[in-house]
Parts: C-alpha cells; sequence; structure tokens
C-alpha cells in the first residue's frame, strides 16, 4: 500500500502516463479508498485545468509612466 | 481568398500594453520585470517588422514574441535556486505520511466545484500562485498555462526531473490549500 505522500506525487505523473502498470495499479487502488487523496485529485485536476484562462481575468494594467516611455522610444526609433 | 494582415506600430501601446502586461504578470511576479518584457517585445517586434509574414493576427505575433520573451526569461534564471524541498518541515504529512489533519483536503461541494469558474475564483488563484516560490512558480505556469510537457520543462528550467516531479507536487499542494482557505471557506 503506498502512502498519501506517495500517491498525491504520483497523480502527476499518472497525467504524463509516465507510471508503470504496477504504480499505476497501486494508485488507483489507493484513490479507491482514499478519500483525501481522491479529492486532492480532483480539485487539483479541476484548477489546474482552467488555469489557462487566468489572463482574460487580470485586472492588472501597465502603468502611464511606462506606457509613454516605449511610445517615446518607438516614434524615436520610427523617427516621427 | 487569403487575408493579409497588417502591422500599426503607432497603435500598438495603445492597443496591446495592458493586454501584453496582463499576460506576463500571469507568469512572472515582478510588475517591473513585465514593464519590461512588454517594452522589450515592443523593441523586438519593430526591429523585425520588416520580416512580418503577415500570416498571423499581428496580435498573435506580438503575443508570440512576448511569450518568447518569457521563456528567455525563466531560461537566463535557471540554476538560480534549486530548492532543497526536503529540508523544509512537510506540514502536509505526518511521519507516517499521511495528511496531517491541519492540511487534509476538505470537501468542496458541489458549490465549490460550480463557483471555481466565477471571476474572483481567478483572483484567489491568482494571489495564491503567487505565494509559490519561483521556481515552483515556473514550473506551474510551463505546465498547465502554457501547456508545455516535463521534459521540454526540465530543458528549459534546466532541472532533472525528480526536481521537476518535486516541484509540481509540492506546487499543487500548497495552491489547493490556500485556495481551500482563501476562496472554499467563503
Amino acid at each position: 500500500m503506498i502512502s498519501c505522500k506517495e500517491a498525491t506525487y504520483l497523480v502527476s505523473l499518472k497525467e504524463e502516463n509516465k507510471l508503470s502498470t504496477f504504480k499505476s495499479l497501486k494508485l488507483k487502488l489507493h484513490l479507491a479508498i482514499c478519500i483525501l487523496c481522491k479529492r486532492f485529485k480532483l480539485q487539483t485536476e479541476h484548477f489546474c485545468k482552467i488555469s489557462n484562462h487566468l489572463e482574460n481575468h487580470s485586472i492588472d494594467t501597465m502603468s502611464i509612466e511606462k506606457k509613454i516611455e516605449i511610445k517615446k522610444i518607438i516614434s524615436e526609433l520610427s523617427g516621427y | 481568398m487569403e487575408i493579409k494582415y497588417q502591422l500599426d506600430p503607432k497603435k500598438w501601446i495603445d492597443n496591446y500594453a495592458d493586454q501584453l502586461y496582463a499576460f506576463c504578470q500571469t507568469r512572472i511576479n515582478s510588475s517591473n520585470i513585465s514593464e519590461d518584457l512588454v517594452q522589450e517585445t515592443f523593441l523586438s517586434a519593430w526591429k523585425a517588422k520588416e520580416t512580418y509574414k503577415a500570416d498571423a493576427s499581428e496580435k498573435n505575433w506580438l503575443f508570440a514574441i512576448c511569450k518568447n520573451k518569457i521563456i528567455d526569461h525563466y531560461r537566463k534564471n535557471h540554476g538560480n535556486f534549486i530548492s532543497r524541498e526536503n529540508d523544509i518541515t512537510d506540514t502536509y504529512f505526518n511521519s507516517e505520511e499521511h495528511w496531517t489533519a491541519e492540511k487534509e483536503p476538505n470537501d468542496w461541494g458541489i458549490n465549490g466545484i460550480a463557483h471555481v469558474e466565477k471571476k474572483e475564483f481567478y483572483q484567489v488563484l491568482a494571489k495564491c500562485k503567487q505565494k509559490l516560490k519561483e521556481l515552483q512558480q515556473q514550473v506551474f505556469v510551463l505546465k498547465y498555462i502554457e501547456d508545455f510537457d516535463s521534459d521540454q520543462i526540465c530543458k528549459i528550467l534546466g532541472i532533472t526531473s525528480s526536481n521537476y516531479w518535486v516541484l509540481i507536487h509540492r506546487a499543487k499542494l500548497q495552491l489547493r490549500s490556500c485556495l481551500e482557505k482563501n476562496w472554499i471557506g467563503i
């Protein structure tokens, strides 16, 4: 029987199919009987999957000063 | 008919500076570095504008340049901070490698999962992500935001695969715990 620490570690390897059949089976067995690790797997899978939308929800904007600075550099380069 | 795109450098800053900045801020913890990377993106784009093939939109082209700048930034830093995760006292698991009572995952319930798509959730996720150590954060970004696999990430960051699996394990443990504390508990 593998430990919770190992099971939660192996979950990420399983995602990339990097587990042997034997290890994979051990993980499956652990997750079948351990509600805590099962929760860990479902919850982490869920937020990892939607992390690629993070930038669409960002409220950060660039400072006006920096924008003016870049505009100046670009216009100097362009010669206008 | 094939669509041909055009560049309009005079409008770049007004049109894209904030979007590119948000793109960088999602991947880098420092607003100064993000601003500098956006500046470098515009300068490289300006210098490369003669080679622009017009087969990608101006926006996609700028974002592709910016993404390369970010990965170069990650590369430059590599080797500086291989963390010794094992030296840190493990608060997640006890000596038998069982979850500790303090950190064991709680049931997020139907509401927890349903609310996970909400705008406020992303703000908590962004904050929790910022609390990760720099290398943990880079590993997480490359894997779940940029969609690289572990072998590619090890090459970019100059880490071994066992470093990688420990880092991603720790990142997930910490993010999950932080989300539970700051979002699900509300």
